[in-house]
């Protein structure tokens, strides 16, 4: 009974010890749309190297949150992620933009924690910064405006003229 | 005396008369007419680059459109010119007699009246080019703003089309119309 509460204990920590990640290390790169004139959607792309000291077994699964949005890490090569999402051009906010990573029990305590208090936070295994530094939605005075302003202005020179030299 | 000074007068009427008549030289009727063709001409590539407007197919339209056009603007320029040539003659006859004057006091050999003439065709010569180049200034202004503003707001909706068609007859019409007024 003692062996077998034993074994059972210590399955449970080979299980958790293989799991989890101790000491992770994160090394990333990251892509955000620049040009909002030619698309509908901003994307955000941020791929990461995920480095432990313990190895990680080959289906090592990652979540991730940005600003309460649940995302799902890609799994792109080894120890390789990738965590990508669209936003609206009018709601895509410039700056940093928090992307936390967590591992498979992170997230099910987060889970957990929402049901209770939908405000919660869980520290993440890794927190990756982003930084988008704000997209081109076109001049800010349209052509057709500024030609259209610059031939009055003319114009209005040309009549004020006019009757001064007639007047 | 004052036979020579009625006389002096009476040819001065005479060169005002010929000078500030509505027709006009056929170097400035060049002038205006090719002035006229190229603004006229202008339009053209805005409804083709930014209208959208097919172009092989238009380009009957373009050669009937651009030709009213350079002829109303042309009759524009004509009048407009008339109305300003004798406000800039009046406006600037004093600088031009005095520059005049200056030139022409170190020749003793010439008479009064030759250089009353000199100073006269000099006036004339001055208000003639300012009155010319003002007036095309003047019409090309107000002809692209018209085209621009109907192009662009007034027929937006219509087809690119119509709306060449009447964005620039309307435009070279207006002022033609405009430039037949007094004032």
């Amino acid at each position: 009974m003692v062996m077998k509460y034993v074994i059972c204990l210590s399955a449970l920590a080979a299980v958790a010890f293989a799991q989890g990640c101790t000491n992770p290390q994160v090394e990333a790169s990251s892509f955000t749309s620049l040009d909002a004139t030619v698309v509908s959607q901003i994307a955000y792309i941020t791929e990461f190297t995920l480095k432990c000291d313990n190895p990680l077994p080959e289906n090592y699964a990652l979540y991730a949150e940005v600003e309460g949005k649940p995302l799902t890490a890609a799994r792109i090569g080894d120890n390789k992620y990738q965590v990508s999402w669209t936003e609206e051009p009018a709601k895509a906010r410039s700056g940093t933009h928090e992307i936390r990573v967590l591992d498979e029990e992170g997230w099910a305590s987060l889970r957990r924690a929402r049901r209770a208090d939908p405000a919660a936070t869980v520290a993440p295994l890794i927190a990756i910064q982003l930084n988008h530094p704000g997209s081109y939605s076109g001049p800010w005075v349209n052509s057709e405006i500024l030609a259209t302003a610059l031939s009055i202005l003319v114009a209005y020179t040309a009549l004020r003229n006019k009757s001064n030299i007639l007047a | 005396m004052l036979a020579k000074e009625n006389k002096a007068f009476t040819k001065e009427e005479e060169l005002l008369l010929q000078d500030f008549s509505r027709n006009v030289s056929t170097k400035s009727s060049a002038l205006f007419y090719g002035n006229a063709f190229i603004v006229s001409a202008i339009p053209i590539w805005l409804f083709w680059r930014v209208h959208a407007l097919e172009v092989s197919s238009s380009l009957a339209w373009f050669a009937m459109v651009t030709a009213a056009s350079t002829w109303l603007l042309a009759l524009a320029y004509r009048n407009t010119k008339f109305q300003l040539k004798h406000r800039v003659a009046v406006r600037r006859a004093d600088a031009v007699a005095r520059e005049m004057a200056r030139k022409l006091a170190d020749d003793k050999k010439m008479s009064r009246k030759e250089k009353d003439e000199r100073i006269l065709w000099k006036k004339n010569e001055v208000a003639d080019y300012e009155a010319t180049t003002y007036s095309i200034f003047y019409n090309n202004a107000l002809f692209l703003t018209i085209v621009i503003l109907s192009s662009f707001y007034i027929l937006r909706s219509f087809t690119p089309t119509v709306n060449y068609i009447v964005s620039l007859t309307a435009a070279s019409g207006v002022l033609a119309l405009l430039s037949t007024g007094t004032k």
